[in-house]
């Protein structure tokens, strides 16, 4: 990655300690930081006052930090009901989203080709645009996580302003961008020897040992395909209580639904968009009470034929980055790889 | 940077009912710089925003050579579409476009055209018929076939005499009421298919309609020997942005919005039943 240099800041330092400590300290008291906080069991993206809450060592979040760019709930406009559009909703002061795992980035870099062509979309950009990353490299590995054989973890390329790796009571902090530079600005450090490259690679190569899950990407295309009409959709319905939570959890869902809402007064009001999922009933209805995905399967298809199949020709990518996330949440534990073992198991013992 | 979502204000200048459940509504932007550079394809919509209601998907019902106003054509079904039956001249809706694909005017000129409409699914194509009617000359023959549930269900009756001077006009409908005088087919619009004159050869198809209407319209096109690459279909789903991000729209790997309305038959056939009419098996 092409680094412009800003300050004598080097591209890479080992902080430990005290220096990890203030690093935290001078971003927290500079930016808005939303960071990996423990919630009971699980862990959140949250705003970060203190830096003490931050919990690095967490393996997944209940909702990917998606929310900060493709947000849950977004202002629109707000409007009169007789004189038309008024204000455009305001951008948001510059933050710094702390921790972001690299499947949640390689998601980010599907949701840009989403939102950024054709007509960008104003609200997802300006919100990447005021956000600095600071991406962190997973060394340890979550029971549903399957980056590894999507090619989107457990090491980060590219996409941050700065990286993170934990090397053990110390942390590796690459530089990205100027942007990422800056946080490290006032912190007195002298450049990390290359050497700790090594240590780097050691510790993510102990990571990719230590995955349980993966996804069979091979002939994917081919499979789903040819199995559109296959058993295993049936079955899948039985089980799926079409709830959209996996959808909801999704770091590469995009779709969302508008809404106007009427101020107390009736006369002004906003327009509003809400994130919505293919797997509920109301998403393909259309007039008159006709839908195009009424039965559970159709829809169930749909999110994995969309994840695996569509998103290729759509944004030339897979959309699943394999965080694990649909797993984990779904009451049936419904396993999108499983589905696909299941599928390549069955075609190979019918030939 | 332009934001896609913000609608542009509109006055509704003209007001007509054109059946018990639909009407034709006349529009003029309120910016003269908007007036000016606005411009659309035939077979593209807008998303028409009734403030504090939402927004709703419509297809553009005015030809592209009428200047200084558009058109749209709304069948009264829910929420949008029931609150613009509500408005009346003078009152200001919000307007987005034109989006979408449109039908292919340049692959028609030259060509012979036929044209099957079923419904409201007539709006879209009135374009194609003012333009048709404006530049007789560019086109071959021309040939409409309009089916709808009852007499008192046909839009745009009023122009018909005048289409029927420039396009071979064909209606049918599904039921006659008692009482009602009707001098044309009863059945569904591919009874017409029968009395067309329309050949395969060197004949370009659009159609538009519900869904099922244009499965039996293409089924029975192909087996007459019309050629699937000569063929065009306006598609409907639901829509929250029109302009490919909200994803509702999707049709297996295609946006509606943005990759239709308007597709190529062929491009749809490649894809598994399912995915087009949805209903499972
Ligand atoms: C490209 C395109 C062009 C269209 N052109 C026209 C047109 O020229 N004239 C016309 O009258 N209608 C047209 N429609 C259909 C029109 O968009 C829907 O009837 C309208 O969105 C319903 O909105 P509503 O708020 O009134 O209904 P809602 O209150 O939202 O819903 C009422 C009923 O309409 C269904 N519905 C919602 N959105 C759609 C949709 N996009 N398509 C179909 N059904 C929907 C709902 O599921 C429900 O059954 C077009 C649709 C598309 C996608
Ligand atoms: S489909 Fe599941 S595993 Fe893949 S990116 Fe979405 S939530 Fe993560
Ligand atoms: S269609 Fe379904 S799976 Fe695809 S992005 Fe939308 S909600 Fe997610
Ligand atoms: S209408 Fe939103 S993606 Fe097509």
């Amino acid at each position: 990655m092409a680094v412009t240099k800003t300050s004598s800041v080097p591209d890479m330092v080992v902080l430990s300690g005290e220096l990890w400590q203030e690093l935290l300290k001078l971003v927290t008291a500079q930016y808005k930081v939303i960071g990996p906080v423990r919630r009971g069991s699980e862990h959140v993206f949250a705003p970060v006052k203190d830096p003490r809450v931050l919990d690095m060592a967490y393996v997944t979040t209940i909702l990917p930090p998606k929310k900060v760019f493709h947000q849950p709930f977004q202002v629109l406009f707000s409007f009169d009901a007789e004189e038309g559009t008024l204000a455009e909703a305001e951008s948001g002061e510059e933050k710094v989203v702390w921790g972001i795992h690299p499947c949640d980035m390689h998601a980010i870099a599907i949701l840009d080709k989403v939102y950024g062509v054709e007509y960008p979309d104003p609200y997802y950009l300006r919100n990447r645009e005021n956000t600095i990353i600071v991406a962190k490299n997973c060394t340890e590995i979550g029971e549903d996580c399957f980056c590894l054989s999507m090619g989107t973890g457990p090491a980060l390329r590219s996409g941050y302003d700065l990286l993170l790796t934990d090397l053990g009571g110390r942390y590796l902090v690459e530089v990205g961008t100027a942007k990422g530079r800056k946080l490290l600005s006032g912190l007195d450090v002298p450049p990390a020897p290359r050497v700790v490259l090594v240590e780097k690679e050691k510790r993510l190569s102990q990571a990719r040992q230590r995955f349980r899950k993966r996804m069979v990407t091979q002939g994917i295309q081919e499979l789903l395909e040819e199995n559109f009409r296959h058993p295993i959709w049936e079955e899948l319905m039985r089980e799926c209580l079409a709830c959209g939570s996996c959808t909801m959890v999704c770091p590469t869902c995009f779709c969302y639904n508008v809404v106007d809402k009427m101020d107390l007064d009736l006369k002004t009001g906003r327009r509003q968009r809400e994130w919505d999922s293919c797997m509920l009933l109301e998403y393909a209805q259309v007039a008159l009470g006709q839908n195009f995905r009424r039965d559970r399967d159709a829809r169930i298809k749909q999110r994995i034929y969309h994840k695996l199949l569509y998103y290729e020709p759509q944004f030339g990518t897979l959309g699943c980055v394999g965080c694990g996330r649909c797993i984990g949440a779904c009451v049936k534990r419904i396993d999108i790889t499983d589905v696909v073992s299941r599928l390549a198991e069955s075609v190979e013992s019918e030939r | 940077m332009i934001n896609p979502f913000k609608p542009e204000m509109a006055v509704i200048t003209e007001v007509v009912k054109e059946t018990s459940d639909t009407t034709t509504y006349t529009f003029r932007f309120k910016e003269s710089e908007t007036r000016e550079t606005w411009g659309f394809e035939p077979g593209q919509f807008n998303m028409i925003t009734v403030f504090g209601i939402g927004e709703a998907p419509i297809s553009i019902s005015s030809g592209p050579g009428d200047t200084g106003f558009f058109q749209h054509t709304v069948r009264h079904v829910g929420n949008v579409t029931n609150a613009l039956a509500k408005k009346r001249p003078g009152d200001v809706v919000g307007i987005r476009g034109a989006y979408g694909t449109g039908w292919p005017l340049r692959l028609l000129y030259g060509r012979n055209l036929l044209i099957v409409a079923g419904g409201i699914g007539l709006a879209p194509l009135r374009p194609v018929i003012r333009e048709v009617m404006r530049q007789r000359d560019r086109f071959k023959e021309v040939e409409v076939l309009y089916g709808a549930r009852t007499p008192g269900d046909m839009l745009f009756v009023r122009e018909f005499p005048d289409w029927s001077k420039h396009v071979n006009l064909r209606l049918a409908v599904d039921m006659v009421p008692p009482g009602v005088k009707w001098d044309h087919k009863v059945g569904v619009v591919t009874t017409l298919f029968s009395e067309m004159f329309s050949q395969p050869s060197n004949t370009v198809v659009l159609t538009c309609g519900p869904e099922i209407m244009m499965k039996f319209v293409v089924r029975g096109l192909l087996h007459m020997g019309f050629s699937p690459d000569r063929i065009y279909v306006s598609m409907e789903r639901r829509m929250h942005c029109g302009v490919g991000k909200c994803g509702r729209c999707q049709i297996g790997p295609r946006f509606t919005c943005k990759d239709g309305p308007v597709f190529a038959y062929e491009e749809l056939a490649a894809l598994p039943e399912e995915v087009l009419g949805g209903v499972g098996r």
